[in-house]
């Protein structure tokens, strides 16, 4: 896979937890940041940078190699594995 | 739970809002104390129980948009997935929240 799989996420949000546990629990290497818990610059510009992605305010942001899902969806995390692989 | 007196109050506040509006409180009690734990959290640090799984923007007229009961403000979308983005509220008629899946507005061709 040439991108690693990136999570953005909030750390008040049970399904972003559920997002970063489905990659741990498969043994996919991820990157993940809890936007909520950075610095407001920092903040800002990362949630900016999943807004941009994604379109959307909404959490968890899933970036699996050039693909965006937004929101916890495990099936459509597999089937993108999979064509990444 | 270390909020859990503000977390019974915002229930008791929110029921009669979201019946109103055709909703109610999750069957899944695990996942609805821990959502309102977290509005609890975050009322106390940022002034408002905004919902745990959309972002502040710091501008008010987006965050209002995301004040728990924000099914008004997302109705469309809402109502496309039978439960609200953070899933802390469903459809009157649903039973099994286990099934309903998050859905972005865009791919189901609705207003977030």
């Amino acid at each position: 896979m040439s991108d690693p799989v990136f999570v953005y996420s909030l750390s008040t949000c049970p399904w972003c937890r559920k997002a970063k546990e489905y990659f741990a629990d498969n043994d996919v290497a991820f990157e993940a940041v809890d936007v909520d818990l950075l610095p407001d610059d920092e903040s800002d510009r990362l949630a900016d940078e999943a807004y941009s992605l994604s379109g959307s305010r909404a959490f968890p942001v899933v970036k699996i190699g050039g693909e965006v899902i937004v929101g916890y969806a495990p099936e459509r995390f597999a089937v993108l594995l999979e064509t990444q692989a | 739970m270390a909020h859990e007196a503000r977390s019974a109050a915002l229930r008791e506040f929110f029921t009669p809002l979201v019946g109103a509006l055709g909703y109610k409180f999750t069957p899944d009690t695990e996942l609805a104390d821990f959502l309102l734990e977290q509005e609890a959290v975050l009322e106390e640090n940022k002034g408002a129980p905004y919902c745990p799984c959309q972002g502040r923007t710091r501008t008010r007229e987006h965050d209002m948009t995301i004040v728990c009961p924000c099914i008004p403000y997302h109705r469309a979308h809402f109502d496309a997935m039978r439960r609200c983005w953070c899933g802390l509220f469903v459809h009157l008629d649903v039973t099994d929240p286990a099934v309903l899946p998050q859905i972005a507005a865009s791919e189901l061709g609705v207003e977030e």
